[in-house]
């Protein structure tokens, strides 16, 4: 408990001291408005675990105080007591190693962590023993359509690159956009010069418009979902090239086609022309395959009815 | 017996030698044609994106294209009945590859829809008929094995296409990779060239066989007669084309309207093509409409489209066998019936299993038919008005190839489930083949009413050449004696 009222002082703390310089080109949401812990909502995660270990996903939209209860029934060895742990990201809860009684078959851990901000999200760890654990992994929704492979657009043309939180996710009060440089992250601002940028946020998705594409536009771009406890990235790549890119391949191409439809003209013309003056080795030739459609044939003469439909 | 449509021809067909290239050039001339405008569907995402559309309207996209694919077919029809086959697939791939091209500096959607889908589907469409109609001049005995391996390159090409427009489109991007596919479909300029009008004037005279008539003389006679009649029957067509009743009569065969099996084949298409393409449409969206995961789903269109690339040249070859070639178009009812029967049996089968069994069996059905669906009508109107009958075929098939998957569509939101439809789309195949069955029963038997009557007036002419001769040779040897 004192860990985290230490957490609360801090945040104040750093609330007041970003307060005075609010810069734009810091990333993240601006602070979640502050309640006092004990006004926090509250909810309640459970699992009960018969094996060995169990990794529960915990979807968080706002600051809440989070009771996590992990139950194990799994022992063998029906100890009366067990050593009980918390972990977070790894790290031991101070304070919370604790001796666990069986009852009722089973052991219990239970307690209540204050989720307020994008540092406590994460991953909880209730350990019993060295025998089993389970994990609670604390995040805001995440943006499930990620595109994997690079945007490729070209140079002054324009891009629109899009994200979108899927329909069984809860939606974001907002979105921003980022730019990579470096391994900064710098927030894109519309309005701001140059004016190349245009961001159309809906509800679920949102659209990053950039205009008038140069050589350096290109690189990685990151779309947050903004929630009240934290704000879920994305990124995605854009690639810009030159049009003279794909115009090397179809040069290629239409050369290779005009090059063979050539050889097969200039090779039936040669053709015809033996043709013409061997023309007796010609009919001769017909009349064997004219034999050979006989004897296939169905016997009535291909010519000689007169058929009116 | 095959009918004996084709008794027009005048000539003998080579059905081998440089016909087997022509294969190949049609080959790929159908396979693009059926396989460009569904590789097309990867760039869509992105494109939807780069112009702000909603999904329907970058649906519009492959609908013009098919539309203009289908409507460009009696152009192409006139075209290949005055020019041959081989300028209008070069103009088509040329066409196509304009479309592509300009497309890709594309900046609206309307810009699109003109390019790609108007311009692009009209030099598609003069690829498919001028590649067909080919076969039909080069092609007789050996013809339904011809198709089936021209129209194995539908699934072929599509197979080679997807995955190589996804390499495109992650190197490149839509525009360039529109650009590309411009020189990519440049091919179907190669599969022109390759294409060289068959030589009709290097055979010899048909040998004649008068049925009934025996005697060296009267043989001789009736040969020779037969060669005049095979003259005259040329330039009385010649004759017919150039009398004709207004200007369109000389570009297009309106006649046909009149041809019996012509009209079957018409009616029966245009109800089976409501509920031919949607099943493939929406094979994947019903999988995970069930349950099954993203990749499985696609995998299944894997599987449809291996199966239909392997039965198309087995169905060519079963097409030929001297069992199934006289009475071709029972085979082809079985395939539209097998069909129906497949859609109807689908959504009974349960799970993943399921889906992979309809998949096979699908793709079985749809190779079949396929395969088939062009070598029928070459049977029924012959390889010399066949050119026309395609055209006219395409143009009337194109309100149900466009308002089929829409109205599938609508069931499927109508219902919210995908079963619905999957029957919708059997009984509009069941329908069409049991019809099928009964009136190429019926048009079979008339045939072979009118083929005893023409029999029966050969044997009548040649007898009486017959005794036309033997009065000339009792009178000259009359005068010699006398």
């Amino acid at each position: 408990m004192s860990a985290s009222w230490k957490q609360l002082s801090l945040q104040i703390l750093l609330l007041l001291v970003s307060c005075r310089h609010i810069n734009t080109k810091t990333p993240g949401p601006t602070a979640p408005p502050l309640i006092p812990i004990d006004q926090l909502p509250t909810d309640v995660r459970s699992v009960a675990l018969n094996g060995e270990s169990h990794t529960e996903k915990v979807e968080l939209l706002n600051p809440v105080n989070l009771t996590l209860e992990c139950t194990w029934t799994g022992n063998q060895d029906k100890l009366a007591n067990i050593t009980g742990l918390w972990r977070k990201d790894g790290e031991e809860v101070k304070n919370s190693n604790q001796t666990v009684p069986m009852e009722n078959d089973q052991y219990n851990l239970k307690r209540v962590f204050s989720i307020v901000n994008e540092e406590d999200l994460g991953s909880y760890t209730c350990e019993f023993g060295s025998k089993a654990k389970i994990d609670f992994v604390l995040a805001a929704p995440q943006i499930g359509d990620v595109r994997d492979k690079p945007i490729v657009s070209y140079l002054g043309d324009f891009v629109v690159i899009t994200c979108k939180m899927e329909e069984t996710k809860p939606e974001p009060s907002t979105w921003y956009w980022y730019k990579a440089n470096g391994t900064d992250k710098e927030q894109i601002i519309a309005a701001e010069e140059p004016l190349r940028y245009e961001i159309k946020n809906e509800e679920r998705n949102t659209k990053l418009v950039v205009s008038s594409l140069v050589e350096a536009d290109a690189g990685l771009y990151f779309c947050g979902a903004v929630y009240a406890i934290s704000t879920s990235m994305s990124q995605v790549e854009l690639k810009v090239i030159s049009f003279y890119e794909p115009l090397k391949p179809f040069v290629a191409i239409v050369i290779a086609v005009i090059v063979l439809v050539a050889i097969i003209l200039l090779y039936e013309k040669s053709q015809s022309k033996k043709n013409s003056t061997a023309a007796e080795n010609g009919t001769t030739d017909q009349t064997n395959t004219l034999t050979q459609g006989e004897t296939n044939g169905h016997g009535e003469s291909s010519s000689m009815r007169q058929r009116k439909v | 017996m095959p009918p004996a449509a084709k008794s027009k021809l005048g000539y003998t067909p080579p059905d081998g030698g440089w016909g087997w290239v022509v294969v190949f050039g049609a080959f790929i001339s159908i396979g693009f044609s059926y396989a460009f405008p569904k590789s097309l569907t990867i760039y869509f995402k992105e494109i939807q994106e780069y112009f702000s559309v909603s999904y329907s309207e970058i649906a519009w996209l492959s609908s013009v294209m098919l539309a203009s694919m289908y409507a460009g077919g009696p152009v192409s029809s006139v075209l290949v009945n005055r020019y041959g086959s081989r300028p209008v697939v070069m103009v088509g791939g040329i066409l196509v590859s304009t479309g592509m091209i300009l497309a890709s500096f594309g900046k609206t959607i309307m810009h699109l829809y003109l390019c790609v889908g108007l311009i692009g589907g009209f030099g598609l469409a003069f690829n498919l008929q001028p590649s067909l109609t080919i076969i039909g001049t080069y092609f007789q005995i050996k013809r339904p094995l011809a198709n089936g391996l021209a129209m194995t390159g539908s699934p072929v090409v599509l197979f080679t296409l997807a995955p190589l427009n996804q390499w495109l489109f992650d190197n490149f991007g839509w525009r360039g990779s529109f650009l590309i596919l411009g020189g990519i479909v440049l091919h179907c300029c190669i599969a022109g060239a390759l294409m060289r009008p068959v030589n009709k004037h290097a055979q010899p005279k048909p040998k004649a066989e008068p049925a009934g008539c025996n005697g060296e003389a009267a043989e001789k006679v009736a040969s020779s007669e037969a060669n005049a009649q095979s003259d005259k029957l040329l330039s009385k067509e010649n004759e017919d084309d150039s009398q004709s009743q207004g200007c369109l009569e000389t570009f297009i065969d309106l006649s046909l309207f009149k041809h019996r099996g012509f009209l079957i084949y018409l009616v029966g298409n245009v109800v089976l093509f409501f509920g031919f393409f949607a099943p493939v449409v929406f094979l994947a969206p019903y999988a995970k409409h069930q349950g099954i995961d993203e990749y499985s789903a696609a995998f299944l269109l894997s599987i449809f489209a291996l199966t239909d690339m392997f039965i198309r040249p087995i169905t060519g070859i079963l097409g030929n066998t001297k069992w199934v070639r006289p009475r071709i178009q029972y085979f082809f009812s079985f395939a539209v019936f097998y069909n129906g029967v497949c859609h109807l049996v689908c959504p009974l089968l349960p799970g993943y299993s399921g889906k992979v069994v309809y998949a096979v069996f699908f793709g079985l059905a749809f190779g079949m038919l396929s395969a088939l669906l062009f070598e029928v009508l070459m049977d029924l109107v012959g390889a010399h008005r066949f050119s026309s009958a395609v055209g006219l075929v395409t143009i009337i098939e194109c309100g149900p190839v466009l308002l089929g998957p829409p109205l599938s569509g609508a069931l499927v939101d109508i219902y919210g489930d995908y079963k619905y439809m999957y029957y919708a789309c059997g009984v509009f195949m069941l329908v069409p083949g049991i019809y099928f069955f009964i009136m190429h029963y019926y048009n079979y038997k008339k045939l072979d009413e009118e083929l005893k009557q023409d029999v029966a007036a050969e044997l009548r002419t040649c007898e009486e050449a017959v005794q036309l001769k033997m009065i000339r040779d009792g009178k000259t040897k009359h005068e010699t004696d006398g």
